[in-house]
């Protein structure tokens, strides 16, 4: 199924048809806020989700990937335990 | 003697034995037949509704109870038993089922057990049947790692031996009219912010719970004992211990509010050690504390609809995590390989596999349409009502902004680790050139059961609303829940982190790594600083050892009249030494925690 060219491509094409339609749809939501009443109302910007998260993986994969640094070790590290 | 008065996990561990001694076909009518019975035997005692006792060393168990949240565990736990037999049915390793029947008999028990004796006697029943199911497994690494997650667990049980015997004589002083009753401690979740050393015995009984579920700093012992069992032995492995867990401190600790940061503390190092993982079934291993993250922020927000969605989370996540194991089993059948790096282009030959590992991915992260999206919001919601009720009551809703940011943010991260970054190294990415058959037709079948599970609870979530603790904020939550804001919500958050993975691709190269833990403390520091540091130094006082290890005990020998063969001091005096100072210890310890931390009466 995905081993033609043409196919890979359309299931591309697919799937950041999917993200643009989500941005445009996004726009027409009205979200409710989560914390009514508090001084914390970010949750209603519009498009705060699909920032949220992107950056929030882009976040997550920093943080791991800096944690690597100092914890990374083969995988054979523990083999003659 | 009526059906009602078995306890459903003696159906499962004498059928254990018998399922041992079976050969042919027999045993896997038997092995079908067990989970079978062993539901209804539940369901009849659910319905019945009523407590059967027994009297054991003068004290009376009741070893049959429902509690509140019984129901739904006990229905997901035979459902997760009989698609794990059905996984297994080509398996030659005869040990597995039997031991499988034991771990799944004891994690019923304790759903059943309406005291603390005998929720701990089928706590410890459950870690043995585990064990030998992680053995049974035969791979290199095996016998260390049985041993390591035996520890861990024979550990975090005297932990809870020691609280359960402190609260008992806690209850007793206070004349208590039930007090080896397992329920709520309401006693000790009312008075939580000043909580003191007077309620350790309460303390040390989550903290026994805690080590079962998964939480720091003993996380590391589930990627590590996991993905150690065979292909089909890791799917049942990966169903029992945690949520056993889980229930239990939703039964005894539900609304005590540092489950919440324990909660938040796993979902993110789930994530974070998943990203860096190369191997599938440690990563699915790291998702699962992730998940039991997730369960453990509920407990701890403690309202009805959190713990709706606790327990509706964990019949979830049993379902798409064993689905995600049978996957990532799959291809360690069909392959003979789990590391990322070795493998890739699978769905060429394995598309059954590779859309059921999907569909489990999305079931994991909560999308629109699987069980996650309908279980995990429960949570989410139950923790924006919670913070209306903080600002009511006046006081700050800081922390549940925070829970609920953290709650959102593991969410997308768990997206692109067992979604995304799973289905895109082992089915698309290179070509490995590898081209296995698709499995056998009963692991296939297993896998689209437990995938269309995920999907029909996601279309229609009533039967699961329906079986909950509180049935009316469950039923109300389901008008609400595929409200168009929410589905854009989710779509939106989860589309766009998987975006993100694509974009950092590069970061995301698989190498052949692991990523160290705390376990490094009690793998490698300890072993390296007693053998490099501490037995030099401890050379230095030959004499001292010689006095305490042989001249005191000989000197014990001959003043008594022993026999002349007792007298002889061979070889074994080491070997008997060391269990008795390890036992002193231990009774030194417990005799302290006896007096200084059980407070006197008045």
């Amino acid at each position: 199924m995905f081993t033609k060219r043409r196919n890979q491509q359309f299931a591309w094409l697919a799937i950041l048809g999917i993200v643009g339609a989500v941005i445009l749809i996004d726009l027409t939501v009205h979200h409710h806020a989560h914390f009514e009443g508090s001084e914390f109302t970010f949750d209603t910007l519009p498009e705060f989700y699909p920032m949220f998260g992107f950056l929030s993986a882009f976040f997550l994969i920093l943080v791991a990937k800096t944690l690597a640094i100092a914890l990374k070790r083969k995988d054979t590290f523990y083999a003659d335990d | 003697m009526r059906m009602t008065d078995i306890p459903p996990a003696f159906v499962l561990l004498f059928g254990a034995i018998l399922l041992a001694a079976a050969k042919g076909k027999l045993r896997w009518v038997l092995a079908f037949a067990l989970p079978v019975i062993a539901l209804a035997d539940a369901w009849q005692v659910i319905d019945q509704g009523r407590d059967s006792f027994v009297t054991l060393m003068g004290m009376q168990l009741t070893p049959v109870h429902v509690h509140a949240a019984t129901p739904v565990f006990a229905t997901v736990f035979g459902i997760m038993l009989l698609g794990g037999v059905l996984y297994a049915f080509n398996q030659k390793r005869e040990i597995e089922l039997p031991a499988a029947a034991v771990y799944a008999g004891g994690g019923l028990g304790v759903l059943f057990a309406g005291d603390l004796v005998s929720m701990f006697i089928f706590w410890e029943i459950m870690t043995l049947g585990s064990t030998v199911l992680i053995w049974s497994g035969k791979q290199n690494d095996n016998y260390g790692a049985g041993m390591r997650y035996f520890g861990m667990h024979a550990f975090g049980g005297v932990i809870l031996l020691m609280g359960i015997i402190i609260v008992i004589a806690q209850r007793i002083q206070t004349g208590d009219a039930d007090p080896l009753a397992f329920r709520h401690m309401h006693e000790m979740v009312e008075g939580w912010n000043t909580l003191s050393w007077q309620s350790a015995g309460m303390w040390l009984m989550m903290l026994g719970m805690l080590v079962n579920a998964g939480a720091p700093p003993f996380s590391s012992w589930i990627p590590d004992a996991y993905p150690q069992g065979s292909s089909s032995g890791t799917v049942i492995l990966s169903a029992f211990t945690t949520k056993t867990a889980v229930f239990t401190l939703l039964t005894a600790f539900a609304g005590v509010d540092i489950l919440i940061a324990f909660g938040c503390f796993m979902a993110i190092y789930g994530v974070v050690y998943g990203i860096l993982e190369n191997d599938i079934r440690r990563l699915l291993s790291y998702s699962l504390v992730n998940q039991v993250g997730f369960m453990l922020i509920g407990i701890g927000i403690g309202s009805r609809l959190a713990i709706d969605g606790a327990a509706g989370h964990a019949f979830a996540h049993i379902i798409y995590k064993a689905l995600l194991f049978m996957g990532a089993g799959s291809v360690l059948f069909a392959t003979g390989r789990t590391k990322m790096n070795q493998l890739g282009g699978l769905y060429r030959t394995m598309p059954v596999t590779m859309w059921c590992m999907i569909i489990g991915g999305l079931a994991i992260s909560g999308f629109p349409l699987t069980s996650g999206f309908t279980s995990k919001s429960m949570v989410v919601a139950a923790i924006t009502d919670q913070s209306a009720l903080m600002l009511e009551a006046g006081k700050s809703n800081t922390y549940l902004v925070l829970t609920w940011i953290v709650f959102e943010a593991a969410t997308a991260g768990v997206f692109i680790d067992a979604c995304v970054k799973l289905g895109w190294f082992v089915f698309f990415q290179k070509d490995s050139g590898l081209r296995p058959p698709e499995v056998p037709w009963n692991m296939k079948a297993a896998m689209i059961g437990f995938a269309g599970i995920c999907i029909f609870l996601g279309v229609f979530p009533g039967p699961l609303y329906a079986l909950l603790p509180y049935k009316a904020e469950a039923a109300a939550y389901a008008k609400v829940v595929y409200s168009f804001d929410h589905v854009m919500t989710m779509l939106g958050l989860l589309l766009f982190a998987g975006l993100s993975f694509f974009v950092l691709l590069p970061l995301m190269k698989r190498t052949e790594t692991i990523t160290l833990d705390i376990d490094w403390i009690w793998r490698r520091f300890i072993p390296k600083f007693w053998h490099d540091v501490a037995t030099p130094i401890l050379g230095q006082f030959k004499t001292v050892k010689e006095a305490v290890l042989e001249w005191l005990p000989g000197r014990a020998m001959d003043e008594a009249d022993l026999p002349a063969p007792l007298r002889k001091r061979t070889p074994g005096t080491w070997a008997v030494s060391v269990p008795v100072l390890v036992i002193s210890v231990m009774l030194l310890a417990y005799l302290l925690v006896y007096f200084w931390l059980v407070p006197t009466a008045g």
